[in-house]
Protein backbone atom coordinates (compact mmCIF):
# COMPACT_ATOMS: atom_id res chain seq x y z
CA UNK A 1 0.00 0.00 0.00
CA UNK A 2 2.65 2.49 0.54
CA UNK A 3 5.44 0.64 -1.27
CA UNK A 4 5.20 3.60 -3.66
CA UNK A 5 6.21 5.71 -0.81
CA UNK A 6 8.84 3.78 0.77
CA UNK A 7 10.38 2.21 -2.33
CA UNK A 8 10.04 -1.27 -0.86
CA UNK A 9 7.37 -3.77 0.56
CA UNK A 10 9.39 -4.66 3.35
CA UNK A 11 9.97 -0.89 4.25
CA UNK A 12 6.54 -0.96 4.85
CA UNK A 13 5.94 -4.27 6.44
CA UNK A 14 8.30 -3.63 8.98
CA UNK A 15 6.81 0.16 10.09
CA UNK A 16 3.47 -1.84 10.28
CA UNK A 17 4.35 -4.28 12.51
CA UNK A 18 6.34 -1.97 14.58
CA UNK A 19 2.97 0.36 14.82
CA UNK A 20 1.36 -2.45 15.62
CA UNK A 21 3.30 -4.37 18.21
CA UNK A 22 5.36 -1.70 19.38
CA UNK A 23 8.11 -3.64 19.22
CA UNK A 24 10.01 -6.41 17.60
CA UNK A 25 12.63 -8.09 15.75
CA UNK A 26 13.65 -8.90 12.21
CA UNK A 27 12.62 -12.87 12.58
CA UNK A 28 9.54 -12.10 14.10
CA UNK A 29 8.66 -9.61 11.62
CA UNK A 30 9.81 -12.03 8.93
CA UNK A 31 7.89 -14.73 10.60
CA UNK A 32 5.00 -12.90 10.44
CA UNK A 33 5.28 -11.83 6.69
CA UNK A 34 6.97 -14.08 5.30
CA UNK A 35 10.31 -13.05 2.90
CA UNK A 36 13.97 -13.09 3.60
CA UNK A 37 15.25 -12.44 7.11
CA UNK A 38 18.05 -10.41 5.59
CA UNK A 39 16.22 -7.93 4.10
CA UNK A 40 13.62 -7.29 6.58
CA UNK A 41 17.21 -7.06 8.92
CA UNK A 42 19.12 -4.73 6.48
CA UNK A 43 15.86 -2.53 5.87
CA UNK A 44 15.55 -2.30 10.23
CA UNK A 45 18.93 -1.28 9.89
CA UNK A 46 18.96 1.27 7.38
CA UNK A 47 15.64 2.87 9.18
CA UNK A 48 17.54 3.27 12.38
CA UNK A 49 20.54 5.11 10.40
CA UNK A 50 17.97 7.30 9.51
CA UNK A 51 16.38 7.82 13.00
CA UNK A 52 13.73 6.44 12.22
CA UNK A 53 13.82 3.21 14.38
CA UNK A 54 15.95 2.60 17.63
CA UNK A 55 17.33 -0.39 19.17
CA UNK A 56 17.97 -1.81 22.37
CA UNK A 57 19.41 -5.53 23.23
CA UNK A 58 17.69 -8.25 24.85
CA UNK A 59 20.24 -10.86 25.04
CA UNK A 60 21.10 -11.53 21.72
CA UNK A 61 18.55 -10.20 20.08
CA UNK A 62 17.75 -6.57 18.89
CA UNK A 63 14.67 -5.52 19.56
CA UNK A 64 13.68 -2.74 17.48
CA UNK A 65 10.58 0.14 18.20
CA UNK A 66 9.96 3.75 16.44
CA UNK A 67 12.66 6.72 17.69
CA UNK A 68 10.44 8.87 19.97
CA UNK A 69 12.86 11.38 19.13
CA UNK A 70 12.25 10.64 15.67
CA UNK A 71 10.77 14.22 14.40
CA UNK A 72 8.12 12.85 11.48
CA UNK A 73 6.85 10.00 13.82
CA UNK A 74 3.57 12.09 15.08
CA UNK A 75 2.68 12.27 10.66
CA UNK A 76 4.41 8.69 9.79
CA UNK A 77 2.36 7.24 12.70
CA UNK A 78 -1.26 9.43 11.15
CA UNK A 79 0.32 7.87 7.57
CA UNK A 80 0.85 3.98 8.98
CA UNK A 81 -2.80 3.85 10.73
CA UNK A 82 -4.37 5.23 7.66
CA UNK A 83 -2.44 2.49 5.55
CA UNK A 84 -4.02 0.14 8.16
CA UNK A 85 -7.74 0.78 8.06
CA UNK A 86 -6.88 -0.59 3.77
CA UNK A 87 -5.53 -3.50 5.01
CA UNK A 88 -8.02 -6.66 5.00
CA UNK A 89 -9.55 -7.49 8.26
CA UNK A 90 -7.83 -10.96 8.72
CA UNK A 91 -4.53 -9.41 8.36
CA UNK A 92 -5.02 -6.46 10.73
CA UNK A 93 -6.26 -8.60 13.39
CA UNK A 94 -3.23 -10.99 13.08
CA UNK A 95 -1.48 -8.13 13.34
CA UNK A 96 -2.95 -6.42 16.66
CA UNK A 97 -4.48 -9.27 18.30
CA UNK A 98 -1.30 -11.12 19.47
CA UNK A 99 -0.77 -11.82 23.28
CA UNK A 100 0.68 -9.09 25.17
CA UNK A 101 0.41 -10.27 28.93
CA UNK A 102 2.87 -12.22 30.92
CA UNK A 103 2.59 -16.68 30.45
CA UNK A 104 4.30 -18.13 33.62
CA UNK A 105 6.29 -20.10 33.30
CA UNK A 106 5.81 -23.62 33.37
CA UNK A 107 1.86 -23.30 32.97
CA UNK A 108 0.51 -26.25 30.55
CA UNK A 109 -1.45 -24.01 28.35
CA UNK B 1 48.11 19.21 8.96
CA UNK B 2 47.17 20.13 12.54
CA UNK B 3 48.24 17.97 15.09
CA UNK B 4 44.82 16.00 16.35
CA UNK B 5 46.42 14.47 19.34
CA UNK B 6 46.24 17.17 21.70
CA UNK B 7 42.93 18.55 20.25
CA UNK B 8 39.29 18.87 23.07
CA UNK B 9 36.34 18.65 21.47
CA UNK B 10 35.96 21.61 20.75
CA UNK B 11 39.12 21.89 18.86
CA UNK B 12 38.71 18.81 16.37
CA UNK B 13 35.18 19.62 16.08
CA UNK B 14 36.08 23.04 14.79
CA UNK B 15 38.29 21.71 12.55
CA UNK B 16 36.58 18.97 11.34
CA UNK B 17 33.41 21.39 10.60
CA UNK B 18 35.74 23.83 8.85
CA UNK B 19 37.09 21.36 6.35
CA UNK B 20 33.58 19.57 5.78
CA UNK B 21 32.30 23.45 5.26
CA UNK B 22 35.01 23.72 2.52
CA UNK B 23 34.02 20.86 0.67
CA UNK B 24 30.53 22.38 0.85
CA UNK B 25 29.06 19.48 3.59
CA UNK B 26 27.41 21.39 5.91
CA UNK B 27 27.27 19.60 9.87
CA UNK B 28 26.28 21.10 13.46
CA UNK B 29 27.68 19.48 16.43
CA UNK B 30 24.95 18.04 18.79
CA UNK B 31 24.73 15.10 21.28
CA UNK B 32 26.94 14.48 24.42
CA UNK B 33 30.05 16.13 22.54
CA UNK B 34 27.95 19.68 23.23
CA UNK B 35 27.20 18.64 26.97
CA UNK B 36 31.12 18.44 27.40
CA UNK B 37 32.35 21.55 26.18
CA UNK B 38 29.16 23.74 27.55
CA UNK B 39 30.00 22.02 30.69
CA UNK B 40 33.52 22.33 30.64
CA UNK B 41 34.47 18.82 30.30
CA UNK B 42 31.91 17.81 33.81
CA UNK B 43 30.65 15.48 31.43
CA UNK B 44 33.07 13.97 29.00
CA UNK B 45 31.90 12.20 25.61
CA UNK B 46 34.57 11.08 22.84
CA UNK B 47 31.88 10.83 20.38
CA UNK B 48 31.88 13.88 18.39
CA UNK B 49 27.78 13.86 16.53
CA UNK B 50 28.19 15.75 13.32
CA UNK B 51 24.59 16.38 12.03
CA UNK B 52 24.74 15.63 8.35
CA UNK B 53 22.03 18.86 7.86
CA UNK B 54 22.16 18.48 3.79
CA UNK B 55 21.46 14.58 3.96
CA UNK B 56 25.05 14.59 1.81
CA UNK B 57 25.51 10.77 1.01
CA UNK B 58 27.77 8.56 2.68
CA UNK B 59 29.99 8.76 0.22
CA UNK B 60 30.92 12.36 -0.32
CA UNK B 61 31.05 11.94 3.34
CA UNK B 62 33.59 9.32 3.16
CA UNK B 63 35.79 10.76 0.76
CA UNK B 64 35.96 14.72 3.22
CA UNK B 65 37.14 12.51 5.80
CA UNK B 66 39.44 10.31 4.15
CA UNK B 67 41.49 13.51 2.97
CA UNK B 68 41.83 14.24 6.64
CA UNK B 69 43.26 10.98 7.90
CA UNK B 70 39.76 9.89 9.40
CA UNK B 71 38.95 6.01 8.16
CA UNK B 72 35.10 4.80 8.41
CA UNK B 73 34.56 1.78 10.92
CA UNK B 74 31.04 1.35 11.14
CA UNK B 75 28.96 3.79 12.14
CA UNK B 76 31.74 5.92 13.25
CA UNK B 77 35.02 7.57 11.92
CA UNK B 78 38.00 7.17 13.42
CA UNK B 79 41.51 9.01 13.36
CA UNK B 80 44.93 6.69 14.39
CA UNK B 81 46.24 10.52 16.21
CA UNK B 82 43.01 10.86 18.35
CA UNK B 83 40.54 8.68 21.20
CA UNK B 84 37.78 10.58 19.58
CA UNK B 85 34.92 9.57 17.25
CA UNK B 86 33.46 10.87 14.77
CA UNK B 87 29.34 10.23 14.00
CA UNK B 88 27.16 11.22 11.23
CA UNK B 89 23.67 10.85 12.29
CA UNK B 90 20.94 11.22 9.56
CA UNK B 91 19.35 14.80 9.69
CA UNK B 92 17.22 16.65 10.06
CA UNK B 93 18.68 18.75 12.89
CA UNK B 94 15.87 18.42 15.64
CA UNK B 95 15.17 18.12 19.40
CA UNK B 96 11.99 15.56 19.48
CA UNK B 97 9.72 16.95 16.81
CA UNK B 98 10.80 20.35 16.35
CA UNK B 99 13.62 21.61 13.92
CA UNK B 100 16.68 23.55 15.49
CA UNK B 101 16.22 27.34 14.35
CA UNK B 102 19.43 28.73 16.26
CA UNK B 103 23.13 27.94 15.31
CA UNK B 104 25.60 28.92 17.68
CA UNK B 105 28.73 29.84 15.65
CA UNK B 106 31.94 29.87 18.01
CA UNK B 107 35.69 30.72 16.27
CA UNK B 108 38.80 28.36 17.67
CA UNK B 109 41.78 28.43 16.32
CA UNK B 110 41.11 25.06 14.65
CA UNK B 111 38.30 26.49 12.49
CA UNK B 112 34.46 28.00 13.02
CA UNK B 113 32.23 25.32 15.03
CA UNK B 114 28.98 25.70 14.66
CA UNK B 115 26.83 23.63 17.50
CA UNK B 116 23.14 23.54 18.99
CA UNK B 117 22.71 25.92 21.93
CA UNK B 118 22.69 25.55 25.44
CA UNK B 119 18.89 25.39 25.49
CA UNK B 120 18.27 22.86 22.79
CA UNK B 121 21.48 21.45 24.07
CA UNK B 122 19.25 20.88 27.21
CA UNK B 123 16.06 20.21 25.35
CA UNK B 124 18.25 17.34 23.37
CA UNK B 125 18.83 15.64 26.74
CA UNK B 126 15.65 16.08 28.60
CA UNK B 127 14.36 14.11 24.93
CA UNK B 128 16.55 11.39 26.09
CA UNK B 129 14.95 11.36 29.67
CA UNK B 130 11.91 11.76 28.80
CA UNK B 131 11.47 9.09 26.31
CA UNK B 132 13.87 6.49 27.66
CA UNK B 133 13.95 7.57 31.23
CA UNK B 134 17.78 7.63 31.07
CA UNK B 135 18.63 10.02 34.19
CA UNK B 136 22.17 10.11 33.03
CA UNK B 137 20.79 12.36 30.56
CA UNK B 138 18.94 14.11 32.83
CA UNK B 139 22.06 15.05 35.02
CA UNK B 140 23.76 16.15 31.56
CA UNK B 141 20.95 18.62 31.40
CA UNK B 142 21.45 20.04 34.89
CA UNK B 143 25.71 20.17 33.86
CA UNK B 144 24.88 22.16 30.98
CA UNK B 145 22.03 24.60 33.03
CA UNK B 146 24.76 25.15 35.82
CA UNK B 147 27.36 26.67 33.35
CA UNK B 148 25.44 28.15 30.48
CA UNK B 149 22.10 30.69 30.41
CA UNK B 150 19.24 28.55 29.07
CA UNK B 151 15.66 29.94 28.14
CA UNK B 152 13.72 27.55 30.95
CA UNK B 153 10.20 29.39 29.81
CA UNK B 154 11.54 28.28 25.52
CA UNK B 155 12.44 24.85 27.52
CA UNK B 156 9.02 24.78 29.25
CA UNK B 157 6.97 25.46 26.05
CA UNK B 158 8.79 22.53 24.01
CA UNK B 159 7.88 19.86 26.86
CA UNK B 160 4.59 20.58 26.70
CA UNK B 161 4.80 20.47 22.64
CA UNK B 162 6.29 17.11 23.32
CA UNK B 163 3.28 16.16 25.82
CA UNK B 164 5.98 16.12 28.31
CA UNK B 165 4.93 18.96 30.52
CA UNK B 166 4.42 17.17 33.69
CA UNK B 167 7.36 15.30 33.34
CA UNK B 168 9.51 19.22 32.95
CA UNK B 169 6.98 20.28 35.58
CA UNK B 170 8.63 18.10 38.49
CA UNK B 171 11.93 18.24 37.47
CA UNK B 172 11.75 22.16 36.76
CA UNK B 173 13.34 22.75 40.46
CA UNK B 174 16.53 21.11 38.88
CA UNK B 175 17.20 24.57 37.00
CA UNK B 176 16.30 26.94 38.68
CA UNK B 177 19.61 29.10 39.97
CA UNK B 178 19.35 29.78 43.40
CA UNK B 179 20.61 33.96 44.08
Amino acid sequence: MLEPLLGSKNAERVLLFLLARKEGYSREIMRFFGGDPDSIHKQLVKFEAGGVLASRKAGRTHLYSFNPRYPFLKELKALLEKALTFYPQDEKERLLMNRRRPRRSGKPL
Amino acid sequence: MIPLKELTAADLAAFIESHLTSKGIEVVLSGGACVSIYSSNKYVSMDLDLINVLFVKSGRLRDAMSEIGFVEEGRYFKHKDTDYFVEFPAGPLSVGSEPVKKIIELERETGTLRMISPTDCVKDRLACYYYWDDLQCLEQAVLVADSEEIDLKEIERWSKGESRLKEFNNIKWRFIKEE
